[in-house]
């Protein structure tokens, strides 16, 4: 099947009611808790995860998608409109798109990172079309060494553009790692730390420790500083662009979509790195980069556009090669797996309904997205005006609802309470718990390939050193460690990432 | 101790712990890994780094001592007692949640918080938490068929 064959194929699976219907709800959800401070994509996921189970397996996929990039659109109206990010990847939005609102340019602000985002979205969706059935045969060719070389290169990406202390970063991947070699060994079915417990013979759940690190730290954060939400008054008119925001914002929007889908596509870059690359390169090109954060709609279009392209990006290491390479691309990968289907090369092929059918689901979320979200504003500014202590019970009965009904366990609820309280305790002391999930979902399948590289090779290591893919990944990856030791401009260059991340 | 120095002190532990479980599972060779390489390697190398964050940390100690008073006050002390409250609470919810069923035991739950935390007046927070734990059991059981314990009375 051809690109134009397969997405019109596709196209017909999208727009089936259950698969449109799951899509919309996908985005919706995706944009109201993109819009809410204290849930993101990855909780609000986990949570859905066992809602899915009554669904087809095409219908899961779409909604759990669409609610990743649908919290991308959704993060950028918080950011606007109460300089508070709804969602980690819109932090940058708040530079500028806040100063836009106080200068009372809210309308142009949430119009411009609404259009910047679906331009993004859908420039991604093309170039996983046109990128993924080509990648699907080079990705036949790989083998485990291969896997191996490339999960190697993804923990090191993740841990060397963390933005806090990268020793602490390699801590935690190494302890997410060995957290996952609780259960049963995937060679030999050898009980590893288990103690006899039936439990913990399957191993920690991903989605108590997603819920716990992610989803109830951050309330608990919250509550601890007391948040309040001070939501612009002042009545957003004039959602539609002028000319001029037009003129300026073109090629920031262009460039934010490039940048975006291009390290999305890497492992380890998720949504957030691109936001904040495009806006220090957009301070770089302006001609007034002193007047950014204060204002400039350049500092709106650019981060936006990249956190939605990044989303698409993204999904060709899961599609093409069955690797997630973010957070979020691992709970999609959990839910491939639930309902059976192992995305990766064959999938394609075997499965033609889901490929196409996500892809061109990616396309009418976006034109949902945009139709639905600049006319609801007006509702998600209503949304944000509730207290937060009216907000974070429910947030947290969600995540409770969300870990017990997926094996209706009431441990479960304890082993994410653990987890929350090891997430606020990272928080508070500049621990990240990106690498440790990401590491978590991934050292399995690293430990498995270097361990059936070994057994191909009778032991040898050579293997990973002399097939040419394997070896480029690894290379690579100590290049990422060795090279800012050697070469200033090459630290300089992570120090930079390092930095804007932080601010 | 500062708060730079317990963390990495307390996660080299855990790594010594991890170390020594690993043992008990069969390492196997370097070129035939049984189940208790990756383990061992993985704990070693945890229990160093950690060890190396703490003797950075150790080796910078005038900085760190600063930055954690002023990050206690960020953290704003005064109002800690609400997160410890709220996770009594919900592991006290973890454990009477089959017994009581959703209904009950949520409705106690949204209660606490409603009306100890947010300080809603007692009927608005039972009336609130009560039409909350019902619709919520409605939307997830019974039409998203979502598992949810029922309690002794189907509730």
């Amino acid at each position: 099947m051809d690109v134009a064959g397969g997405l019109l194929y596709g196209l017909g699976v999208a727009l089936a009611p259950g698969n449109l219907l799951a899509c919309l709800v996908g985005v919706f959800v995706g944009t109201l808790i993109g819009v809410l401070p204290g849930i993101g994509p990855v909780a609000t996921m986990s949570l859905l995860l066992p809602v899915t189970y009554a669904m087809s397996p095409t219908a899961s996929i779409i909604m759990l998608a669409g609610i990743y990039y649908g919290a991308m659109y959704g993060g950028s109206t918080t950011s606007i409109l109460v300089n508070l990010p709804g969602e980690a990847a819109s932090v940058v939005t708040c530079l500028d798109g806040y100063q836009m609102a106080r200068q009372g340019r809210a309308g142009p602000a949430l119009g411009i990172a609404a259009w910047g985002s679906f331009i993004a979205g859908t420039a991604s969706v093309l170039g996983i079309m046109l990128l993924a059935p080509p990648l699907t045969k080079v990705a036949l060719s790989f083998g485990p060494p291969e896997i191996f070389g490339l999960l190697l290169l993804g923990f090191t990406m993740v841990t060397y553009l963390t933005a806090g202390s990268k020793l602490r970063a390699v801590a935690m991947a190494l302890a997410g790692m060995l957290l996952g070699t609780i259960g049963l060994d995937p060679i030999t079915a050898t009980p590893r730390f288990t103690y006899g417990s039936l439990t913990l013979s399957d191993g920690v759940g991903l989605v108590p420790m997603i819920m716990g690190l992610f989803g109830i730290s951050e309330v608990l954060l919250n509550i601890e500083r007391g948040v309040k939400q001070e939501v612009f008054l002042t009545r957003v008119r004039g959602l539609w662009p002028t000319r001029e925001d037009w003129r300026r914002s073109a090629a920031p929007i262009a460039r934010g979509s490039v940048l975006g889908f291009l390290l999305g596509i890497l492992p380890g870059i998720g949504a957030i790195i691109p936001t904040f690359i495009s806006y220090a390169l957009e301070r770089r090109l302006s001609r007034h980069p002193e007047k950014f954060g204060t204002g400039m709609i350049e500092g709106v279009a650019g981060p936006e556009s990249a956190n939605n392209a990044a989303t698409g990006g993204a999904m060709i290491p899961l599609l093409t090669l069955g690797i997630a390479p973010n957070v979020v691309m691992a709970v999609l990968l959990g839910a491939f797996l639930i309902h059976g289907v192992q995305p990766g090369p064959l999938m394609i092929r075997e499965r033609p309904d889901m490929f196409w059918g996500v892809v061109a689901s990616m396309y009418v979320g976006n034109v949902i997205l945009l139709v639905l979200n600049l006319p609801l504003i007006g509702l998600w500014v209503q949304l944000l005006r509730v207290p937060y202590g009216i907000l974070f019970p429910l947030i947290l009965l969600f995540c409770v609802i969300g870990v017990y009904s997926e094996a209706g366990n009431m441990w479960d609820i304890v082993v994410m309470l653990v987890f929350a309280v090891l997430g606020y305790l990272m928080k508070k002391l500049g621990y990240e718990a990106a690498p440790l999930v990401l590491a978590f979902v991934l050292g399995r399948m690293a430990e498995e390939s270097l361990r059936q590289s070994l057994l191909m090779s009778r032991g040898s290591f050579d293997i990973l050193l002399t097939r040419p893919l394997a070896t480029t990944f690894i290379g690579v990856a100590v290049a990422i460690v060795v090279l800012p030791a050697m070469l200033p401009g090459a630290r300089a260059a992570l120090r930079m990432v390092g930095r804007e991340t932080e601010e | 101790m500062n708060r730079e120095v317990w963390p990495p002190a307390l996660l080299a532990v855990a790594g010594l712990v991890a170390v020594n479980e690993a043992r008990r599972l069969r390492f196997g060779s370097v070129t035939v890994p049984g189940p208790g390489f990756f383990p061992l390697v993985l704990a070693v190398s945890f229990t160093l780094i950690c060890l190396i964050v703490l003797v950075a940390a150790l080796r910078a100690p005038a900085a760190t001592a600063s930055s954690a008073a002023g990050d206690a006050r960020e953290a704003g002390e005064g109002v800690t007692w609400k997160v410890l409250a709220t996770l009594a609470v919900m592991l006290a919810y973890a454990f009477v949640l089959e017994p009581l069923g959703f209904v009950v035991s949520t409705c106690g739950l949204l209660i606490f918080f409603f009306r100890v935390l947010d300080g809603l007046r007692w009927p608005v927070a039972v009336a609130a938490s009560a039409l909350t734990s019902v619709l919520t059991y409605t939307v997830f059981k019974t039409w998203l068929q979502v598992r949810l314990p029922p309690g002794p009375w189907g509730l």
